[in-house]
């Protein structure tokens, strides 16, 4: 099946093997062999790669808010190799658990320094 | 049973959830200065929510998604940024004006000013979208807000005079001492208040985390087909008794006092407290709606994780948009704007950004890719285009009409 990173692969909900949300396909890593078609290689996740997308101000703020939120030694933008799709339909499945990618930074970051810190934070929404 | 239960409860609270502080403030305002002359709206809004919530139903079912998973594919993060910007903030004055009517209703019931009540209301809101079982809850709320039924049956108790009623439906134009714009003005709003945006994102966001499939289809069109119109009918019964009470006497209504002063004189301090309980919890679970609504545009939009159902660590940036969300709807209660006010330019604002939601589901509805063999059909088309064509007329029209009227004429 022809796939078109436009439509099938942009912008799409990427979920993980349970079904728990992962995040979007803010843009694609494509590999250009020579004499060959591109082939998309990764799927990249988070503000600064969708800032970057973006571009003008607005994307360059988002990107940049993002970069600042992240520590160092993170290698942020979150990379999702393509072999680990399972399936591309409504929405992108992985074949493995979120708890394998790196965790988004701002929700790391609000988790520690503010929702985490509310009483009844763990508790079950039900 | 236990499946014929659900299915009743579903309809009850799709009843009860159908009127919010819009519906309210937009009907008891027509029928006191137009009498019912605008109850062709209110039809029209109805089959006009009608259409496109069975069509956002089904594609939920079919493929999954929410509606703002929907409006960022298909319109690209771009154009999807600048319509999340303006849902998010048409999202937010509802809630503003949802809480606002919360706690005008208590104010009704314990005569002390709203705004002493506004930092319990909001507190409480908070702590329901932190951490309660939410499916009890919508019930709950959803079947409080039968107690608005007062108002149909205050209609009769009134004793209506059927023919003058019907002669005021027959005619679509102003009555003397009225001009167009001021009744243009109102049939937007009216058409605003059935069709208002978080409607969509909730009820589809709500499908997607109880993970309907194609045989959930039945349920969802019951609840829409049969609880939304039956909703309608409680949101007309309360033009018509504004309309039998101060249209003769000439008295323009401006406060929710006066939206249940009908019943009241119907049936006294009994239906006086239904009338208040009613739009309590009417208002209260549109609050809930509208808070939700505004966490799960934003966490749509970027990926985030989002939901009632998972714990709020593991959600941490959806539950920091509610929590900032119910901050900003509180304070622009603060500024002490009269919550009726607020409402009146929610629904205008929400008229100009109806095309940017519905657009992209009668989209999606006739996309193979997403919906398969499941695609909008021809009653389904030919209905959709028709209500793009009044939202589009709505949206266009109601900046104009909000200056020329100056705000309705008030």
């Amino acid at each position: 099946m022809e796939t078109f990173i436009g439509f099938n692969l942009l912008d799409r909900q990427i979920v993980d093997r349970e079904g728990a949300l992962v995040g979007k396909v803010d843009d694609v890593e494509l590999r250009l062999p020579p004499g060959q078609p591109p082939r998309v290689t990764a799927l990249l996740v988070g503000q600064e790669s969708l800032g970057e997308r973006l571009g003008g101000a607005l994307g360059a703020a988002l990107a940049g808010s993002a970069r600042r939120l992240r520590s160092e030694e993170d290698s942020a933008p979150i990379r999702i190799p393509f072999e680990v799709i399972a399936e591309i339909g409504s929405a992108i499945t992985l074949s493995i658990s979120k708890d394998l990618l790196a965790e988004p930074a701002l929700e790391g970051w609000l988790r520690e320094k503010f929702i985490g810190r509310i009483p009844g934070a763990q508790h079950d929404g039900e | 049973v236990k499946k014929l239960l659900g299915l009743t409860l579903g309809i009850i609270s799709a009843i009860g959830g159908f009127v919010d502080i819009g519906d309210l403030v937009a009907n008891s305002q027509a029928g006191s200065r137009f009498g019912i002359r605008h109850a062709w709206v209110m039809v029209v809004g109805v089959l006009a929510i009608c259409v496109y919530a069975e069509m956002c139903g089904r594609v939920v079912a079919i493929s999954g998604r929410p509606v703002f998973d929907l409006v960022r594919e298909r319109l690209g993060p771009r154009v999807a940024l600048v319509n999340l910007t303006a849902s998010y903030l048409v999202t937010l004055v509802t809630l503003g004006a949802e809480i606002g009517g919360v706690a005008l209703s208590i104010e009704l019931l314990s005569g002390t000013t709203y705004l002493l009540w506004l930092p319990a209301v909001a507190l409480v809101l908070w702590l329901l979208l932190w951490r309660v079982k939410f499916g009890v809850l919508e019930n709950l709320f959803g079947v409080a807000g039968l107690a608005l039924i007062i108002f149909l049956v205050a209609v009769f108790r009134l004793h209506a005079n059927w023919s003058e009623l019907a002669g005021q439906a027959r005619h679509i134009s102003p009555p003397s001492g009225e001009n167009w714009p001021n009744y243009w003005f109102l049939a937007v709003s009216i058409f605003a208040s059935a069709m208002t945006p978080y409607e969509v994102f909730f009820f589809s966001s709500g499908g997607v985390e109880e993970r309907w499939t194609a045989k959930d289809l039945g349920q969802s069109r019951a609840n829409v087909f049969i609880g939304f119109p039956l909703g309608g009918v409680l949101a007309l019964a309360i033009m018509v008794t504004s309309a039998l009470i101060f249209y003769p006497a000439q008295i323009s209504v401006d406060t929710l006092g006066q939206t249940a002063l009908p019943t009241a004189l119907a049936f006294g301090r009994i239906g006086l407290g239904l009338a208040i309980l009613g739009f309590f919890a009417a208002t209260f679970g549109a609050a809930l709606e509208t808070g939700l609504s505004a966490g799960y545009t934003v966490a749509q939009y970027f990926g985030w994780t989002w939901g009632k159902y998972v714990k709020p660590r593991q959600a941490a940036r959806f539950h920091t948009v509610l929590l900032v969300s119910v901050l900003l709807g509180f304070a622009a209660l603060l500024t002490t704007i009269d919550p009726v006010q607020l409402t009146e330019y929610m629904l205008m604002l929400s008229a100009v950004a109806l095309p940017l939601t519905y657009l992209p589901i009668l989209v999606v509805a006739n996309d193979r890719r997403y919906l398969g063999d499941r695609t909008n059909g021809r009653l389904a088309n030919a209905l959709g285009t028709v209500v793009m064509v009044v939202v589009l007329a709505a949206a266009i029209a109601a900046i104009p009409l909000m200056v020329m009227t100056g705000m309705g004429g008030y």
